[in-house]
């Protein structure tokens, strides 16, 4: 009897920190019951959405352009040989925003910085090249942007025969214009992206050093002429 | 034990077990409410948003990455840099986004109006044409009015939030709900514990159910901040614009840190509960 008596006498400290507990997690697991199946698909957004690292869009770049020299892979139209090949292992892929090489049209004035992507900061510090495309000596498509009223003003200057220059960390190349044309920005058959062979494609608004924007893009297309060719099995 | 004691005790479990289940309801109305109202407070609030924008250098940052937009858009179409910063200069992007924040809390459209953004564009480029005497033929009508649509595309860009627009609807059309459902939440937690109250003959045992009420409440309000601090979620939202990721993190740290305040408020009355369950049961077994 007095065992009983003092039980009740003393405070049960331990209903104050499990019932609040089994409250928490009974409350918890109900808004989730009725939560998450209307909202599955959103949290599932959400991982991706909170997937960053807090780092924002911001106007630097990476530089891995590291010149051959001039002379490496020089083009000789009286001596024609096989290209290199340099193994796709031995290169540093440019990944979006880095600046990877320069282009150089010496008849149009030419001589800018070449990056991987046509964002604002690339096309801000020179041409970009566009990251659907692929970098040159690839074997395919190398698609080309630039403004107008700055680092592709030149290409007014553009005609068939001018040679184009891509100087990259892995090797030089060599283009010959073959066509200018000025087609609307929406005109899918002005490039292809998918072709086999190598080519450039080159283009900027136009017209060129007029006050406004028109939906017209300049083409200048080239052939590939010479240069090393990535392996892409090696 | 005599049978009246064993029925007794019988009537006393059940009664204690319907006073706990009572307690949990009260936690589970207190945190409702808790959600009520920092929804209010946050989300409902225009001026939270503009604070949050104010507090962060939004305004600034924005007018930063709209010239930088506009800039690259004059490179391709022959406007000068010097015109783009004397533009974005007269904009004043806190009254521009005031009346967009605004238009959202009084239900008007959500979409951002471009007809005097424009005007005055068109106005400043042609005060440009004349003061750098540009010949009239490389600065056609058409391509001049075709740079101010893809401007004023940007502009939109720039002063819209993305998802708000969204949110916008939802906020106008639930205002009145919210408002009832914190004011029926209310009457129910003050009704619980009124129960909880008048109908215990002990004063200590008042106390104590109201006091489990409160703890689970102040534990269910905190877990929420708690676990989003703990993973830094938001500090790993994917945007690329700072104007918008500064903005991001600033208001959903405020948005976690009511849910703080209110487990604060709620953990506070868990306290004087505590002590006037304590002081009761002490005067109880003294006597």
């Amino acid at each position: 009897m007095h065992k009983h008596h003092s039980s009740h006498r003393t405070i049960n400290g331990k209903n104050f920190v499990i019932l609040p507990i089994i409250f928490c997690v009974l409350i918890l697991g109900i808004c989730t019951a009725v939560v998450y199946p209307s909202t599955y698909g959103l949290i599932a957004v959400s991982n991706l959405f909170f997937s960053g690292t807090g780092e924002t869009k911001s106007s630097k770049y990476e530089n891995i352009f590291v010149p051959v020299a001039e002379e490496e892979d020089v083009y000789d139209p009286d001596k024609p040989q096989t290209p290199r090949t340099v193994p796709i292992s031995s290169i540093q892929y440019p990944v979006y925003g880095d600046l990877f090489g320069e282009l150089i049209i010496e008849d149009c004035q030419i001589q800018d910085n070449m990056f991987f992507g046509d964002g604002d900061v690339q096309l801000n510090n020179g041409v970009g090249v566009y990251s659907g495309s692929f970098i040159p000596g690839y074997g395919r498509t190398i698609l080309v942007a630039g403004h107008n009223n700055t680092y592709f003003n030149g290409l007014k200057y553009a005609k068939a025969g001018q040679k184009v220059k891509l100087r990259t960390s892995y090797g030089n190349y060599t283009y010959e214009i073959t066509d200018v044309q000025v087609k609307l920005s929406t005109d899918k058959t002005a490039y292809d992206l998918l072709a086999e062979k190598e080519n450039l494609i080159m283009y900027t608004c136009y017209p060129f050093d007029e006050l406004g924007l028109t939906p017209y893009r300049c083409f200048v297309y080239a052939k590939f002429v010479s240069g090393p060719v990535i392996d892409k099995n090696s | 034990m005599s049978h009246r004691s064993h029925k007794r005790s019988k009537k006393s479990r059940f009664k204690s077990l319907v006073y706990i289940f009572l307690s949990f309801v009260l936690s589970f109305v207190l945190f409702l409410l808790s959600v009520c109202l920092v929804l209010r407070l946050t989300v409902f609030s225009g001026d939270f948003m503009k604070s949050a924008m104010s507090g962060t250098g939004y305004y600034e940052f924005v007018s930063e990455e709209f010239s930088d937009g506009m800039k690259n858009l004059g490179h391709a179409s022959g406007l000068s840099d010097e015109f783009v910063d004397d533009f974005v200069k007269k904009l004043d992007f806190i009254e521009i986004e005031g009346e967009y924040i605004d238009a959202f809390y009084t239900g008007e459209s959500t979409l951002v109006n471009t007809t005097h953004f424009k005007q005055t564009m068109l106005g400043a480029l042609n005060d440009y044409i004349e003061e750098n005497n540009i010949d009239r033929e490389k600065a056609s009508e058409a391509n001049l009015s075709y740079l101010v649509d893809k401007v004023a595309e940007l502009y939109v860009a720039h002063v819209s939030i993305p998802f708000f627009s969204v949110l916008g609807n939802y906020i106008s059309k639930l205002d009145t709900p919210l408002r009832v459902t914190e004011i029926v939440l209310a009457i129910l937690a003050l009704g619980i514990a009124a129960i909880l109250y008048f109908t215990n003959e002990y004063k200590h045992r008042r106390y104590r159910y109201l006091c489990y009420g409160l703890i689970g409440a102040t534990l269910t309000t905190a877990v929420i901040p708690a676990v989003v601090g703990i993973m830094g979620f938001v500090s790993k939202a994917n945007i690329s614009s700072r104007s918008l990721y500064n903005l991001f993190v600033s208001y959903f740290n405020s948005f976690f840190n009511y849910f703080w305040i209110f487990a604060g408020i709620w953990a506070l009355l868990s306290v004087l509960s505590f002590v006037m369950f304590y002081t009761r049961f002490k005067k109880a077994v003294n006597n």
